[in-house]
């Protein structure tokens, strides 16, 4: 069970260099020059998150802002004038003559957002929850895989509709607006916690019933400092596959609300609503504001899993 | 995705067509139950007319035509109508058809269990005269009443009774919710509810069949590109409604046809008439602009409705002056003028009220009721940023929808009114624009509360004016009330768009109601 | 044993009541089933005189109430839609959700772990990296989407599969229909079941990877192969066993994912299920067969998670003293 605790003894060599070099020299660099999809994917993301933060300095046209906008506009090809207006766009427009580059930039913001945030929170509270049932077992572990059930009953969108309804109910009407966003980060997250928790408390049990564990509670830790130090870092590797996926899952979830209607709000889209939007476009020929969102998407998830799959095997000691 | 037409017209052609005489169509929604006085819905109706016959019938140019009553006239001074009932008809179980089922339809369809009761508000008496002659009395002289029960369909006392279907159940559901027994053209093979319903043709119908359909099998696609995927791979014959959008490219298609027409329905934009401050938005709680004529007026004023016929809905659907289309009984034609795309003037009229700083309201729209609804409630929020006043538009499920309006949860909302029954002036006249009565039945979704004493004292007039000169007058000075106060803004009426495979000949009514006794599988 | 079970069962009724309650105080804000129900020529007075007909006027919990107890009795209720019984036409619907979650499931299972053992042991083999990077294509675009574009290339291009539904079924029984049996019913289910197993498929080979990859780096395991043990029995009998704990877990929450997912799915192809009943129930907000519905897929998630964690303990005997020792 040496490799259970998988920490590297640090050498006094090591600690005098700043920690940027050590980290440059590590072998997680290391691997990481050796992947060219991973680098490829990291420049991916990077230049997508950047261009989604900076989306206001890029864009040519602000799409959420409707005074803006000029119906005439609709439909233009990509980089071919409109018959109306004379005004050319590189991606074409959208239906309601948005600039679809524009579009992209900002949904993809929504989108980014509404999928970190929402994996964050699901993370935090599936982790937690799981270390808890797994350790502590009796009451606590039947209560919180009970209510784990009990969310897994509800199809994910269920749970969205169900939060967006109740949230309906008890926000005052002129904050709901602003509030879809917040909504989609809950529903999202709430849909997926249990996952965390069932893999983290699987984990544990296992882990639990090992030597060194049973050690560190003969030695006096507490059972929060023995969940954090000795049974977390040995849960993190499905964990991260998890998370990895969540990501992504949590980006294109958005998107499957966007279809069954409860997404982010048509005025102001995020990628998933784009897509929705096109998708209804498919037969008649407009094929660029599906496309293009749609490419848009894929890029950034599937970087996101490229990215995240050699993470894990890079951040995984074992697998070196 | 260009490279791939031609491959795309390949697929079309290599598919092919169902068996002939066989037709396969598919529509948005299923018809929910089969009961003819359950449901006053325009799929429940439009379908159960393929099974069920009513008195009258409307033609392919919805005009009146006999049907199970041969000939109508009126009783006197317009006491009533006097209907003479066709011999020889049998129902589909081979009942014969006569008087006593008329009564019974009527005290079926009268009953409060019934959804189509509200048919027969006007009348005061029912009566047999004999086996083959009825007469109905109303409390008024009611010249558009026959053609208000084109949709009353008669179903047989025997059939009714033997299986406890005497009144109708919305609750429970009882054995006519599944089954159908008319004298229609068609009858019921087999049906599955959300799924497939089949009819085949009656043989002993008592009208000349111009259809030469063996077996018809309808399936409801909820998802519009699912259903075009289906008419281009050739799983179905014909679909209604085709997304506008795809019209085009259908009509591109070898194989597939597209059929376009006006629909009844007329699209427009309401507003909160009573409420005195506004309930969303960043002025929510501030008075309410829209009480002032002149706001209401810069609104209309402000949206480029030729815009959005133009580019949402491809120059397929005309403009609205009215609560009514052009081609509907009581349009006036005096009143043929909308309000012109002004935002200079509609600027200069909000400045005039004291909103030249502009407001935010909300707008409620639903995003899954009329056909590009939430696209048009955009573009409208769009045309409305640029006098100044921003609307938060808040887009939602038709069943979230109704319910928010009745609770007065709105500033401006989307709405559209088909004047099912009569299809005349006076229809939305009664829903839309008279003030709100329950007693009196009047002005039920006129959600805004809108209001004028004018307008309510002429149409008891409207509705009993036997002359049609007098009528045409008094709804002529009705539409300029309502227009010049700006009621709603009328917007466009909706168009009619189906798409079916060219072997495939079929008329479209403009009642967006599908009568398969006119298709013709060559 | 015996004892966990019985406590688990009745963890697990404590959970459908759970459910219940939920499930009935969101029906409200999922819309009125009202404006569905009547004509445009209602009144006001006749809204309210159905609401009151149906128990809508009441309190959520009176009408989860009278929903139990109706279900006591076998009684599920009468579709507000369909007008006859909810319990018809769930068992008219089933057949068609669990012929396509188990052929979905099975695509998924089948096709997940040989992939995922190929690309653990193969694992800087090209064919493996690129198995991997294609897999995620998949599960980087929504179900909807994959849908709807195997419909384009397949049904509408090539003309080579049906756009929906079912096919041509059998009735086998009094209720069960079948698309097995007919050419029709098997290329009906070929689109669908792909679109739905895809997400699972991959979820499965990942995990399956790198559980494979660390039970392969294990001490027995380089033992085994010490001492002489064909790389076959090695990679199948000790590593892929070893790796079944959190693969089992997986697969037990997933089969609960291709029925929540067979809700778009079906929804796409008109596929139906009931995954597209309880959507249309959705839309026409049809409490009873919501209710229904929401029931039925508790009953059966409770199911497996009382399956999967009796399989924990048979998998993993560790587990076994913990469990079934109680606390």
């Amino acid at each position: 069970m040496a490799e259970a605790t998988n920490k590297a003894p640090v050498s006094t060599e090591q600690k005098e260099k700043s920690n940027w070099q050590r980290f440059l020299e590590s072998d997680f660099i290391y691997s990481f020059k050796g992947s060219p999809i991973a680098m490829v994917s990291f420049a991916v993301v990077c230049i997508l998150v950047l261009s989604a933060v900076f989306a206001p300095l890029i864009a040519p046209t602000n799409p959420f802002n409707p005074a803006s906008l000029n119906l005439m506009n609709g439909f233009t090809p990509p980089m071919e004038p409109n018959a109306f207006t004379g005004e050319s766009f590189l991606l074409g427009t959208d239906d309601q003559g948005r600039d679809v580059f524009s579009t992209i930039l900002y949904g993809m913001r929504i989108s980014l957002f509404v999928g970190a945030a929402a994996v964050l929170f699901a993370m935090v509270l599936g982790i937690t929850l799981g270390l808890l049932s797994g350790y502590l077992g009796g009451w606590t572990e039947t209560i919180i895989m009970r209510v784990a059930d009990v969310q897994l009953t509800f199809p994910s969108i269920l749970v969205a509709m169900l939060i967006f309804g109740i949230a309906k109910g008890v926000t005052p009407v002129e904050y709901r607006d602003q509030m879809a966003i917040w909504v989609l980060i809950l529903a999202i997250g709430l849909s997926d916690w249990v996952q965390f928790a069932r893999v983290v408390r699987g984990a544990t049990l296992v882990e639990k019933s090992k030597d060194y564990v049973a050690a560190a509670r003969l030695i006096g830790r507490k059972p929060w400092a023995i969940m954090l130090r000795h049974i977390l870092p040995n849960v993190m590797g499905p964990v991260l596959v998890i998370a990895t996926i969540s990501l992504a899952l949590a980006i294109i979830a958005e998107a499957t609300l966007s279809f069954l209607g409860v997404g982010a709000p048509p005025t102001q889209p995020s990628l998933g609503t784009l897509i929705r939007i096109g998708q209804g476009f498919l037969f008649s020929g407009e094929w660029w504001i599906l496309f293009f969102p749609a490419c848009t998407l894929l890029a950034l998830a599937l970087s996101v899993n490229l990215l995240g799959d050699w993470l894990r095997d890079a951040l995984n000691p074992r697998l070196r | 995705m260009r490279p791939i037409l031609p491959l795309f017209l390949a697929g079309a052609v290599v598919a092919g067509a169902a068996t002939a005489e066989e037709f396969r169509w598919a529509g948005q929604t299923d018809p929910q139950t089969m009961d003819p006085h359950a449901v006053s819905s325009a799929p429940v109706l439009g379908f159960l007319n393929n099974i069920y016959d009513g008195l009258v019938r409307m033609s392919k140019d919805m005009t009146l035509e006999p049907s199970l009553a041969e000939s109508w006239d009126p009783i006197g001074e317009g006491e009533g109508w006097r209907f003479i009932l066709r011999q020889g008809v049998t129902f589909h179980d081979g009942a014969t058809f006569d008087a006593d089922d008329v009564l019974f339809a009527y005290e079926r369809a009268s009953d409060e269990s019934s959804d189509v009761r509200s048919w027969f508000s006007p009348v005061k008496e029912f009566r047999v005269v004999d086996d083959y002659t009825v007469e109905i009395y109303t409390n008024a002289p009611n010249p558009l009443f026959p053609a208000s029960i084109a949709n009353w369909m008669m179903m047989d006392r025997g059939w009714a009774e033997a299986n406890n279907a005497e009144r109708p159940d919305k609750e429970n559901g009882n054995y006519a919710t599944l089954n159908a027994n008319g004298t229609g053209a068609f009858m019921i093979e087999d049906r599955q509810p959300g799924l497939t319903t089949t009819l085949v043709p009656n043989p002993d119908w008592w009208d000349e069949a111009e259809h030469n359909i063996t077996r018809a099998t309808f399936t409801p696609i909820q998802n519009p590109a699912t259903a075009v995927a289906a008419l281009l791979s050739g799983d179905v014959d014909f679909v209604e409604p085709v997304p506008i959008q795809d019209a085009a490219r259908l009509e591109s298609t070898d194989g597939v046809e597209v059929i376009r027409g006006v629909e009844t329905r007329s699209i427009m934009l309401g507003f909160s008439h009573e409420a005195d401050t506004l309930k969303y938005g960043a002025s929510a709680g501030a008075p309410n602009p829209f009480q002032d004529v002149r706001v209401r007026e810069a609104v209309a004023k402000a949206i480029n409705v030729d815009a959005i016929l133009q580019t949402i809905w491809r120059g397929n659907a005309q403009p609205a002056s009215q609560l009514v289309p052009p081609q509907l009984s009581g349009y006036s034609a005096a009143n043929d003028a909308r309000p012109a795309y002004d935002p200079d003037g509609a600027r200069a009229l909000l400045a005039e009220a004291g909103y030249g700083e502009g407001f935010g309201f909300g707008l409620m729209c639903p995003n899954d009721r009329y056909p590009n609804d939430e696209a048009v409630c955009q573009a409208i929020v769009a045309m409305l940023a640029q006098i100044g006043i921003d609307a938060e538009l808040n887009a939602m499920p038709v069943s979230n929808y109704w319910p928010e309006l009745r609770a007065d949860n709105f500033d401006m909302y989307l709405i559209g009114w088909s004047p099912g029954g009569s299809l005349d002036h006076e229809h939305p006249l009664r829903f839309l624009a008279s003030t709100p009565n329950e007693e009196k039945r009047l002005g039920s979704w006129n959600f805004g509360g809108y209001s004028n004493a004018r307008l309510d004292e002429l149409l008891p007039s409207i509705l009993s004016e036997i002359d049609l000169a007098k009528r045409q007058a008094l709804l002529d000075e009705v539409t300029s009330i309502y227009q010049s106060e700006v009621a709603y803004v009328p917007l466009y009426v909706q168009p009619l768009t189906w798409g079916v495979r060219d072997n495939i000949e079929l008329t479209q009514r403009p009642d967006n109601f599908f009568i398969l006794r006119w298709v013709t599988v060559n | 044993m015996l004892a966990f079970i019985i406590r688990r069962v009745g963890q697990s009724i404590l959970v459908l009541l759970i459910v219940g309650l939920v499930a009935f105080s969101m029906f409200r804000f999922v819309g009125d089933p009202i404006d569905n129900m009547l004509g445009q020529e209602r009144t006001m007075e006749d809204v309210e005189r159905l609401r009151a007909q149906l128990g809508l006027d009441q309190p959520f919990p009176v009408q989860y109430y009278r929903f139990l107890e109706g279900a006591m009795q076998g009684n599920l209720g009468v579709s507000y839609r369909q007008g006859r019984e909810v319990s018809e036409i769930i068992l008219e619907r089933a057949p068609a959700t669990l012929e396509l979650a188990a052929v979905s499931g099975i695509l998924a299972i089948v096709f997940g772990i040989a992939l995922g053992v190929f690309t653990a042991i193969r694992r800087n083999g090209v064919a493996a990296h690129v198995i991997m990077a294609t897999s995620l294509i998949g599960v980087s675009l929504p179900t909807f989407l994959i849908g709807i574009l195997l419909i384009y290339l397949f049904s509408v291009e090539l003309g080579w599969l049906p756009s929906f539904g079912r096919g041509e079924v059998t009735r086998i029984g009094e209720t069960w229909t079948t698309g097995f049996l007919t050419e029709s019913g098997l290329k009906a289910l070929i689109l669908p079941s792909i679109t739905l197993g895809l997400y699972q498929m991959t979820l499965i080979m990942r995990l399956v990877r790198s559980e494979m990859l660390e039970v392969l780096r294990q001490d027995y395991i380089r033992f085994a192969r010490a001492r002489g043990l064909k790389d076959r029995v090695v990679n199948f009998r000790h590593a892929l066993k070893n790796t079944m704990v959190p693969v089992v877990t997986v697969i037990g929450l997933q089969l609960g994912a291709i029925i929540a997912f067979a809700i778009i799915t079906e929804t796409v192809f008109q596929w139906p299920g009931v995954g597209l009943l309880f959507i249309n129930a959705i839309q026409f907000v049809d409490i009873p067969v919501m209710a229904a519905y929401l029931m039925l897929i508790s009953v059966m998630f409770v199911g497996i998670n009382l399956i999967v964690d009796i399989l924990y303990v048979f998998i993993d005997p560790r587990l076994r003293i913990e469990r079934t020792g109680g606390h």
